[in-house]
C-alpha cells in the first residue's frame, strides 16, 4: 500500500482509530461525557477527512475497497448520519442507568462496517461490511437488558440476520462456484454479458439480493422491521432506519444497477418495490405505535427508493442520492424526537403519548410536524422533492407502473403521518394523565433545530443539495 | 414591486405568534393578533388593487427559483390579476369579520388562542392559492387550506363525530388531490411548465385529447375540493367543526378554491370543449341533488351544507356553459349570503347553548331580532329575489345557461325554487311559530351582530358590484341571453319557493307532515340522503378495511400489532428460554417468508433468467 491508499482510506481509518480510543479510553477512565466527546470528535475528524481522501479518488485500494467521490459522498452522509446519532444517545443513555460508554463503541464499528460495504468491490470485503455492519447491531438493539422488548428485538435481528448473511455467503460461493470470481464489476459485466445463464449464478444471484432484502426491510424480508424498530432504543432505530438502509441502497445504486439488464432481475426488483411501497403503506394505516409505524413507513420509503433505483440512468442517481438525504434527515429527526421524549422508564409509543404535544412544548412538536410532513412528502419539505425527483426519474424512464404505484401508495401513507400530526395538535385530553417528558438539552435542541433548518431549506432550495450531488455521486 | 407576498405573510405571522406564544398571552392581544393580521392583509390587498394601473396581464412577482431540473423550472413566484383580486377581496374581507366573529364566538372555549391560530394558519395557505403564479405553488397552497381544515374540523377532538368527519374530509381530498397531481404531470410533460402564463401561451395547437384529460383530472380535483358529485360527502359531516370554521372554510373561501382553479384554468377548458360540458353537468347534477337532500333535512347547519354544495353546484354550471365571470360573481355574492347564513345559525345555536336541531327551535324571531333579520337578507339574497345579490349572479348563470342549452336551464329554475324552499322552510321553522326548546334563547353580544349586519348590507346590495364588467377583459365571454321572460320565470320560481315555505311551516303547520307520510317512501329515502354515505360505505370502505385487516394484518404482519409482545419476552427471561425463542411462531413465520422469499426469486431468475 502507497501512502495515496492511506490517504484515501482515512475517513475509515479516523472512525476505527475512533473506535478503539474509546475503548482504551473506557479502559482507564470511564465516563459517559468523555466517551461521547471522543466519539463525536472521532466523527468529526472522519468527516474532515473526506477532503484529503477526495484528493486521490478515483482510487482502488487492494482490490477490495473502491474511493471514488460516489463511495465519497455517501461516506460524508453515513459518518454525519451517525454524529446525529452519537448526540441522541448521549441525551437518551444520560437518563438511564445502565452502562453507558460501550454503546459508543459499538456505534463507531457498526459505522466502519457501513464505510467498508459502501466502498466495497469485491465480495469479501461486501460481506465483511456487512457483519461488520451486523454484529454490533445486535447489542446496539438489545442494548436496555431491563426492558423485554429490547432484548427480544435484538434476538430476533440475530437470529434473522445470521440467516440471512448465511443466505449470502451461500450465493457468493455459488457464483464463485460458475465463475471463479469474486470482484464485484467483473461479476456485474459478466453477468450483464452473458446474463445468468445456467443454475448455479441465478441461485447465487437470488440469494444474494435475499441477504440485501433482509438488511434493507423489503417484502418479503420486512417482517423483523416493526418488531425492532419498537424494541430498539430510539437512536439505534434512527440508526438502523438512515445508515444500515442507506449503506446497502447507496452499494445497490452504485454498483448493480447494470445487473437489472438482466429481465428477470429487474421483474424481481419491481415486485418488491411495488409490494414494499403497498404493504409498508397499508400496514402502517394499523398502526398506533407511532414506532411502529415509522418501521412500516421506511419500508414503503425504501420502496420509493427503488424505483428510482429501477428507473436507472443519470437521473436515477441522482434522485436516490437526493432521497437518501433527505430520508435520512426526516428519519433522525423523527426518531430523535422519540429519543428526547424518552425518560427513566421508555419512550412515548403510542398515540395518546402524543396528544397535544405541540400545545405542552411548541418547538419540539414543530420539528416533529416538519418530519411528519416530509415523510407525507408535503411540498416546502425535503421529503417532497425526494419523492419529485424520483417520480421524475421513474416517469422520464417510462417505468409507468412503478410510479402509478408510487402516487397512489403515497396518497394512502399521507394519511397515517397525519393522524400522528393531528394527534400532536389536538387539545390535550384532561382525562388522560401526561407521561412526565424530561427537559431537552441544549445539545438535542441544537441538534433538532439544525435537522428541521437543513429539512425546509432542502425544500426550498433544493438545488443546494443537488449541485453536490451532481458534483459526488450523480 | 408591489410586495404581494406581504398578503400571505401577514397571516403567518400571525398563526406564529397566536401559535408559539399564545398560550401566555392575554386575551385580548390573542385577539389583536389574530384579527389584525387579517386586517392587515385585506388593507394590504386594497393598496395593491389601487397601486396596479395597466390590468391587461397579470403583476408577476418573481422571488427566487424553487426546482431546477434541465429546462423545467418552477418558481416561488405570485401574481396578481382581475381574477384573483375578487378573490382576494373576498378572502381577506369576508375573512376578516368571520375573524371577528369568532372573537365573540369561541370567547368562552379551551384552547382559545389555537383556533385563533389555525383560522391564521389557513389564511395564510389559502391566500398563497390565490396569489400562486404557477400550479405547484398553487398546490402548495392547495394543500395547505386541506390540512387546515381537517384540523379544525377535528378542533372539537374529543368528539367521535368529529374525528370521523375530519378522516372522511381528508381520504375524499386524497382522490381529488390525485387527480390534480397527475394534472400537473401532464402539464409537465405536454407544456414543460407548470407556469400559467406558459402553459396558457402554448395551449392553441396541442391535441385536444391531452387538453381534455388534463381539464378532465384537474376538474376531478376541484371536484373534491368544492364537494361536488360523486366527491361532496365529505362537506356536509365537516360540519361538525366550529361554526365560524364552517363559515370561512366550507363555504366562503376554501370550497370555491375548486371554482377558482377551473376559472384560472379557463384557457385550458376552452380548448377542451368536452370536459367544460362535463363540468357544466356535475354541476348542474350536483346542485339538483344536493338542493333535493336540503329540502327535508333537520339540522340547520346541514341544512346551509347541503346548500353550498348546490350553490357550488350553480358556480360550476356557470364556468361549464362558458359563463365564467358569472361563476365568479356568483362566488362573491354567495360568500357573502353563506357567510351570512353559517355566521347567522352560529347565532342562534349560541342562543340556544349547542342546539342544532330546527324541530326544537321556533319563534325566536322576539328573543333574537337582529339575528332574525339579517338571516332573513341572506334567505332573500339566496331565493334570488330582485334586487339583492344573488338574483344577480344566480341569473347571470340561468341564461348563459339558457344561451347553451335550454333544458339546463329548466332544471337550474327548478332548483331555485328548491333554495328558496329549503332556506325559508329552515328560517321559519327557527324564527316562527312557538318556540319549542328548553333552553333559554338569548340575543348575541354585539361582537358578532356587528360583522353580521355588514354581511347583510354585502348580501343585500352585492349584487351591484360590477364584477362581470371587471372581468369582462380576462375571460372574454359570450354574451348570454336576454330573455325577460327567463329572468321573471326564475324569479317566480324563487318567490314560490318562498310561498310554499310559508304556507307549510306558517299558515297551516300540519301540512308538511301530512305530506311527508303520504309519501313515506321517497321522504325516507332523501332524508337517508339518498344512502350514498351507506353505499359507499358497504362498496368501498368496508371492503378496503376488512381486507387490509383481515388479510394484510393477519397474514402478513403474522397477526403482531400494537406492542404484544408475544410472550416470548416473558419466557425468554430465563436463559433456558433463550432456546425456545427458536420454536415461537413468529421466528419461524418470520424465516419461513424469508425463505420462500429467496426459493421464488431464484426460481425466477434461473426461468426468465436466459430473457434479457
Amino acid at each position: 500500500m502507497q501512502s495515496a491508499d492511506f490517504l484515501a482510506l482515512l475517513p475509515l481509518i479516523a472512525v476505527s482509530a475512533a473506535s478503539v480510543s474509546v475503548m482504551v479510553l473506557i479502559a482507564f477512565h470511564r465516563g459517559h461525557r468523555s466517551a461521547a466527546l471522543l466519539s463525536a470528535a472521532g466523527l468529526a475528524a472522519a468527516f474532515a477527512a473526506l477532503w484529503p481522501a477526495a484528493r486521490v479518488a478515483p482510487r482502488t485500494v487492494t482490490g477490495l475497497l473502491t474511493v471514488d467521490s460516489t463511495v465519497l459522498f455517501y461516506s460524508g452522509l453515513l459518518i454525519a448520519a451517525t454524529f446525529v446519532v452519537a448526540v441522541l444517545s448521549y441525551g437518551y443513555f444520560e437518563k438511564r442507568e445502565t452502562r453507558r460508554e460501550e454503546f459508543y463503541i459499538l456505534l463507531l464499528v457498526a459505522l466502519c462496517g457501513a464505510l467498508v460495504l459502501v466502498g466495497s468491490r469485491h465480495l469479501v470485503s461486501l460481506f465483511l461490511g456487512l457483519e461488520l455492519l451486523s454484529v454490533p447491531l445486535y447489542g446496539m438493539i438489545a442494548y436496555l437488558p431491563e426492558q423485554r422488548r429490547s432484548l427480544e428485538a435484538g434476538l430476533k435481528y440475530l437470529i434473522l440476520a445470521a440467516a440471512s448473511a448465511a443466505f449470502l455467503l451461500f450465493g457468493a460461493g455459488l457464483i464463485y462456484a460458475q465463475t471463479g470470481t469474486l470482484d464485484l464489476p467483473g461479476l456485474v459485466s459478466l453477468i450483464r454479458a452473458a446474463g445468468p445463464g445456467s443454475l448455479l449464478l441465478p441461485a447465487g444471484l437470488a440469494l444474494i439480493i435475499a441477504g440485501f432484502g433482509f438488511k434493507l426491510a423489503v417484502v418479503p424480508f420486512h417482517l423483523w422491521t416493526p418488531d425492532v424498530y419498537q424494541g430498539a432504543p430510539a437512536p439505534v432505530a434512527a440508526f438502523i432506519a438512515s445508515v444500515s438502509k442507506g449503506a446497502i441502497l447507496a452499494l445497490l445504486v452504485r454498483l448493480f444497477a447494470p445487473v437489472l439488464e438482466v429481465a428477470s432481475v429487474a421483474l424481481i426488483f419491481t415486485i418488491i418495490a411495488i409490494a414494499s411501497m403497498t404493504a409498508g403503506n397499508i400496514l402502517a394505516l394499523l398502526q398506533d405505535n407511532v414506532k411502529r409505524l415509522l418501521a412500516y413507513s421506511s419500508i414503503a420509503h425504501i420502496g420509493y427508493m427503488l424505483v428510482g433505483f429501477l428507473a436507472g440512468g443519470q437521473m436515477a442517481a441522482t434522485a436516490v442520492a437526493y432521497y437518501l438525504v433527505a430520508y435520512s434527515i426526516t428519519v433522525l429527526g423523527a426518531f430523535g424526537a422519540i429519543a428526547v421524549l424518552a425518560n427513566g422508564h421508555g419512550e412515548p409509543e403510542s398515540l395518546a403519548d402524543y396528544r397535544g404535544l405541540f400545545w405542552r412544548r411548541p418547538a419540539l412538536g414543530a420539528v416533529f410536524t416538519f418530519m411528519l410532513l416530509s415523510l407525507a412528502g408535503v411540498p416546502v419539505t425535503a421529503g417532497f422533492f425526494a419523492k419529485y425527483y424520483v417520480l421524475a426519474a421513474g416517469v422520464s424512464a417510462t417505468v409507468w407502473l412503478l410510479a402509478l404505484v408510487l402516487v397512489l401508495t403515497s396518497a394512502v401513507g399521507a394519511f397515517y403521518y397525519l393522524r400522528v400530526l393531528v394527534a400532536l395538535y389536538a387539545r390535550p385530553d384532561g382525562r388522560r394523565e401526561v407521561r412526565e417528558e424530561p427537559p431537552l438539552s441544549r445539545a438535542d435542541w441544537v441538534l433538532l433545530g439544525t435537522l428541521a433548518g437543513l429539512l425546509l431549506s432542502l425544500g426550498v432550495f433544493p438545488n443546494l443539495l443537488l449541485a453536490v450531488i451532481r458534483r459526488t455521486a450523480g | 414591486m408591489l410586495h404581494l407576498w406581504l398578503i400571505p405573510a401577514l397571516p403567518l405571522a400571525g398563526f406564529l405568534i397566536n401559535g408559539l406564544a399564545g398560550r401566555r398571552l392575554p386575551k385580548a392581544l390573542v385577539n389583536a393578533v389574530g384579527i389584525g393580521s387579517v386586517a392587515l392583509s385585506f388593507l394590504w390587498v386594497l393598496k395593491t388593487v389601487l397601486a396596479v394601473e395597466a390590468w391587461d396581464a397579470a403583476h408577476v412577482e418573481r422571488y427566487f427559483t424553487w426546482i431546477e431540473s434541465g429546462d423545467f423550472r418552477v418558481g416561488f413566484d405570485l401574481a396578481v390579476d382581475r381574477l384573483s383580486t375578487v378573490m382576494l377581496l373576498v378572502v381577506t374581507g369576508v375573512g376578516l369579520l368571520i375573524h371577528i366573529y369568532s372573537a365573540g364566538y369561541m370567547a368562552h372555549e379551551g384552547g382559545y388562542y389555537r383556533f385563533f391560530a389555525y383560522l391564521n394558519l389557513f389564511m395564510f395557505f389559502m391566500l398563497l392559492l390565490v396569489l400562486a403564479a404557477n400550479y405547484l405553488l398553487l398546490f402548495v397552497g392547495w394543500e395547505g387550506v386541506g390540512l387546515c381544515s381537517y384540523l379544525l374540523i377535528g378542533f372539537w377532538f374529543l368528539k367521535k363525530s368529529a374525528s370521523n368527519a375530519a378522516n372522511k374530509a381528508f381520504i375524499v381530498n386524497r382522490i381529488g388531490d390525485f387527480g390534480f397531481l397527475l394534472a400537473m404531470f401532464l402539464m409537465v410533460v405536454t407544456f414543460g411548465s407548470l407556469d400559467f402564463g406558459t402553459v396558457f401561451g402554448a395551449v392553441e395547437g396541442k391535441p385536444p385529447g391531452t387538453l381534455t384529460l388534463i381539464a378532465l383530472l384537474l376538474m376531478l380535483g376541484a371536484a373534491g375540493k368544492s364537494a361536488q358529485v360523486p366527491l361532496y360527502v365529505w362537506l356536509p359531516d365537516a360540519m361538525e367543526g366550529p361554526t365560524p370554521v364552517s363559515a370561512l372554510i366550507h363555504a366562503a373561501t376554501m370550497v370555491t378554491a375548486g371554482v377558482y382553479m377551473v376559472s384560472r384554468s379557463w384557457l385550458l377548458y376552452t380548448h377542451a370543449p368536452g370536459a367544460l360540458e362535463v363540468v357544466a353537468c356535475v354541476g348542474l347534477f350536483t346542485a339538483v341533488f344536493s338542493a333535493t337532500i336540503g329540502l327535508v333535512q333537520t339540522d340547520l347547519k346541514k341544512i346551509f351544507a347541503y346548500s353550498t354544495v348546490s350553490q357550488l353546484g350553480y358556480m360550476f354550471l356557470g364556468l361549464g356553459v362558458g359563463a365564467f365571470s358569472a361563476g365568479i360573481f356568483h362566488l362573491m355574492t354567495h360568500a357573502f349570503f353563506k357567510a351570512l347564513l353559517f355566521l347567522g345559525a352560529g347565532s342562534v345555536i349560541h342562543a340556544l347553548a349547542g342546539e342544532q336541531d330546527i324541530r326544537n327551535m321556533g319563534g325566536l324571531r322576539k328573543h333574537t331580532p337582529w339575528t332574525f333579520l339579517t338571516l332573513m337578507c341572506a334567505g332573500v339574497a339566496i331565493a334570488g329575489i330582485p334586487p339583492f345579490s344573488g338574483f344577480h349572479s344566480k341569473d347571470a348563470i340561468l341564461l348563459a345557461a339558457l344561451h347553451h342549452a335550454p333544458w339546463m336551464y329548466w332544471v337550474g329554475v327548478i332548483t331555485a325554487a328548491m333554495t328558496a324552499f329549503y332556506v325559508f322552510r329552515a328560517l321559519f321553522l327557527t324564527f316562527f311559530g312557538r318556540y319549542r326548546g328548553s333552553a333559554h334563547p338569548h340575543e348575541s353580544p354585539a361582537v358578532m351582530l356587528a360583522p353580521l349586519a355588514v354581511l347583510a348590507g354585502l348580501s343585500l346590495a352585492g349584487g351591484y358590484f360590477p364584477v362581470t364588467h371587471w372581468l369582462d377583459p380576462v375571460f372574454h365571454t359570450e354574451e348570454g341571453s336576454h330573455a325577460a321572460w327567463a329572468v321573471w320565470t326564475s324569479v317566480a320560481a324563487g318567490l314560490s319557493g318562498i310561498a310554499l315555505a310559508y304556507l307549510f311551516y306558517v299558515a297551516r303547520p300540519g301540512l308538511a307532515d301530512a305530506l311527508a307520510s303520504s309519501l313515506r317512501g321517497l321522504y325516507t329515502l332523501i332524508y337517508n340522503k339518498y344512502f350514498v354515505d351507506e353505499m359507499y360505505d358497504t362498496a368501498v370502505v368496508r371492503p378496503v378495511v376488512s381486507g387490509s385487516r383481515g388479510f394484510l394484518w393477519k397474514v402478513v404482519d403474522a397477526g403482531i400489532i400494537d406492542g404484544a409482545v408475544n410472550g416470548i419476552g416473558a419466557r425468554a427471561r430465563d436463559i433456558g428460554g433463550l432456546l425456545r425463542l427458536l420454536q415461537s411462531g413468529n421466528i419461524r413465520n418470520y424465516a419461513a417468508w424469508v425463505v420462500a422469499g429467496s426459493i421464488l426469486m431464484i426460481l425466477g431468475i434461473g426461468m426468465w433468467g436466459g430473457a434479457r
